[in-house]
């Protein structure tokens, strides 16, 4: 009679809790999946090709990762979201330059239901511990596209010792770079430091606006004008291409009309350069030379001296799911991962500035910080772009990547000295209208 | 049984073909659906600067990498064929360049001509010559590219014309050399007439290769600066891959097909009027 009771109460608890526990998420509900990630060049998948082992013990599923540099990356992606192949279950994109173009053609899986639905999602995800920004500019048309992994802008990276056997102070005003440039150039202690161009920053025709947008803007110029349309031949943008241009054509490094960021990285970290305007994410590589992280100095890049405006460039990459993808669920299963917080408390010593702001504020990334002043400048950086940068650097136009590869063309106009900033920039405003 | 070979030719030949040739009468970005637009993309095209611009380059690196590729080539291969000692291992090491992949050689031309620190500009300092901006450099950067393109392929058209020159008859030129004939008009007017169809061969077997040239351009400079090294393929890829105007691109590789097969018939009209 006992044995019975308890075989009854043991049977009427389990039915009890059969339906909350089918409710729950599991981590291993995808054993034996195995997913397809293309993965841009980039520290955070450099660091995530190291740590997919812990997501395969934790889940059971299996990963395959290609990472290919930026333009092979999108050539791979698009030319696979086109054909509409299953080959691919998670990219990574940057929305603010391709998201309204990949939303219209249906490339995106929508993520709200499956973030909606316990089932598929942990309990301790917490998605509001992403900023409202981050969340924002991965939701588009009222669908989430994608999760934030990352928070990244150009910044003003300088060498400190340099500037003080120089005798040179730190540029506190924009107008105070070409300036430290002219000195830079005349100072014998420099060049027998292994300096052998003051100033380094991208070159390459499609690479240009992401660093020269500052410029533009902390002179008081935009890329637009008042009425929307292309603005490039507006008097304080023009102000802005043209110190760009100067500083590349009088004290860049030669042949900067080919270099991007792994030039211009490479030039800094080897000592070569004493000045550059370059992303926030290449600091992990920066501080491998020996030295800078020592003898370099990182913040925003300073404002304009009569405007008194800083207005940086950030950006963020994101993860997405195919919408062809035939394994959503596993596929979403890993985005979670990759952007839990113990994901991205790990992915911080690899540089990896982190969205989720308990993580930026927590006691780990403090911690890695405070190890050294140059990393703490950097997180302030990275706080302050954050809080006052924008998104945009192009004139107001679907066509993105066409458009900055219009600004960069009058750019290096100027820079070849075929054309004044003023008549390469007007020349450009003309193209520039065609895309909108 | 040519049925195999015919449906080869339809899916690996006709159907990409036609398919570019149907995309191209569409107006088609990545992501949307085509609309049709008849010839529209080919009138833009003829006032299309960037487009000219790119035909006058692809042109320009055709005509001088051709040209280098077959003078020195010819004077290669006639070298080789007379020093019989060194063939073996000359032509070991002849074949090297060509064997590599663009993407090395790409690497190599940037390391090598970079202007700061690369070997080049170093050696031209050594003899006093000013250095030079090589890939950075609009007015130079097609010939230098056309340079690079020579080193790789110079030797495979002196391997062309070893092996011609040592499969023409021996006795002709014994003849010549009794009628007192020297050496230059020796080759003028018995080598380079009975080595013709060899050097079309190799003319031809490089100019399909010119015409789509595309790796090692787009390793070392993007198609830069400026649009100085934009040839018809790398602005098509720009405008296919990277600003996903796939209609236009289509057009543009139309286009360029149509200019390889017209040089390839050309050459083999040219080969069968130098036969003998």
């Amino acid at each position: 009679m006992r044995r019975t009771f308890l075989a009854t109460a043991i049977a009427a608890a389990a039915f009890a809790a059969a339906p909350a526990a089918a409710q729950q998420f599991d981590w291993r509900r995808h054993d034996g999946t195995t997913l397809n990630l293309l993965l841009n060049n980039h520290p955070w998948s450099q660091a995530m090709r190291e740590m997919v082992a812990d997501f395969t013990a934790k889940t059971g599923i299996r990963t395959r990762i290609e990472i290919f540099n930026e333009e092979q990356f999108r050539a791979r992606l698009t030319t696979l979201m086109q054909a509409r192949s299953a080959d691919i279950d998670v990219f990574m994109s940057l929305k603010i330059r391709e998201g309204a173009v990949f939303h219209r053609a249906g490339w995106y899986a929508d993520l709200t239901p499956l973030l909606n639905d316990p089932r598929e999602t942990a309990a301790d995800f917490n998605f509001d511990d992403f900023g409202a920004a981050l969340r924002e500019a991965e939701t588009i048309g009222g669908q989430l596209v994608g999760l934030p992994i990352n928070l990244e802008g150009p910044l003003f990276y300088w060498r400190k010792d340099l500037f003080e056997r120089c005798g040179i102070t730190e540029p506190r005003f924009l107008e105070d770079i070409p300036a430290a440039a002219e000195k830079l150039k005349g100072c014998e202690a420099a060049r027998a430091a292994g300096m052998t161009s003051p100033w380094a920053a991208r070159g390459l025709r499609g690479a240009i606006p992401y660093a020269m947008s500052a410029f533009i803007r902390n002179l008081g110029g935009e890329f637009w004008k008042p009425d929307g349309s292309p603005g490039l031949c507006q008097p304080d943008t023009v102000r802005g291409i043209e110190m760009y241009a100067t500083l590349l054509k009088d004290y860049g490094p030669p042949g900067a009309l080919n270099h991007t960021f792994t030039q211009v990285i490479e030039l800094l970290g080897q000592g070569r350069v004493a000045m550059t305007h370059e992303s926030s994410n290449e600091f992990a590589n920066i501080m491998r030379f020996p030295n800078r992280a020592n003898d370099l100095g990182v913040k925003v890049l300073p404002p304009g001296r009569e405007t008194g405006r800083s207005v940086p460039v950030v950006i963020g990459w994101g993860l997405s799911v195919s919408a062809h993808s035939r394994n959503k669920s596993a596929a979403w299963t890993f985005l979670q991962w990759a952007t839990s917080t113990e994901v991205q408390t790990k992915l911080v010593a690899a540089g990896v500035a982190p969205p989720r702001s308990s993580v930026f504020n927590g006691p780990a990334f403090r911690a890695w910080t405070d190890e050294l002043p140059i990393r703490r400048a950097w997180a302030d950086a990275l706080v302050e772009i954050a809080r006052t940068g924008n998104g945009v650097y192009q004139t107001k136009t679907d066509r993105i990547p066409e458009s900055r590869d219009l600004i960069g063309n009058a750019v290096q106009q100027v820079v070849l000295g075929r054309a004044s900033a003023r008549d390469a920039a007007c020349a450009a405003d003309a193209e520039l209208a065609r895309l909108q | 049984m040519v049925w195999p070979a015919l449906v080869f030719a339809a899916g690996m030949i006709v159907f990409p073909f036609g398919y570019a040739a149907f995309l191209s009468l569409h107006e088609f970005m990545f992501g949307g659906e085509p609309r049709f637009v008849g010839l529209g993309n080919y009138l833009g095209l003829m006032g299309d600067a960037q487009f000219w611009n790119g035909f006058r380059l692809t042109v320009l690196l055709y005509v001088v990498s051709l040209g280098l590729q077959l003078v020195i080539g010819t004077w290669l291969g006639l070298l080789l064929a007379r020093n019989e000692a060194a063939r073996g291992l000359v032509r070991t090491v002849m074949v090297s360049p060509f064997m590599l992949p663009p993407v090395v050689v790409g690497m190599m031309a940037i390391v090598i001509l970079d202007p700061g620190f690369g070997v080049a500009n170093w050696l031209l300092g050594a003899i006093g010559i000013p250095p030079r901006q090589w890939l950075a450099d609009p007015d130079t950067v097609i010939l230098t590219i056309a340079a690079i393109d020579t080193w790789q392929w110079a030797p495979f058209v002196a391997l062309i014309v070893l092996g011609g020159r040592l499969a023409l008859p021996q006795d002709v030129f014994e003849a010549a050399a009794i009628d007192g004939a020297s050496g230059w008009r020796r080759f003028r007017h018995v080598t380079l007439p009975l080595l013709a169809p060899t050097l079309v061969t190799a003319a031809v077997l490089r100019s399909v290769d010119l015409l789509r040239f595309f790796d090692v351009i787009y390793i070392t400079t993007g198609g830069g600066p400026g649009y100085a090294s934009t040839t018809l393929n790398i602005l098509a890829y720009k405008r296919g891959f990277e600003f996903f105007d796939i209609g236009y691109a289509a057009t543009i590789m139309v286009t360029l097909s149509t200019l390889v097969f017209g040089t390839v018939l050309v050459f083999a009209r040219l080969r069968s009027s130098v036969r003998w």
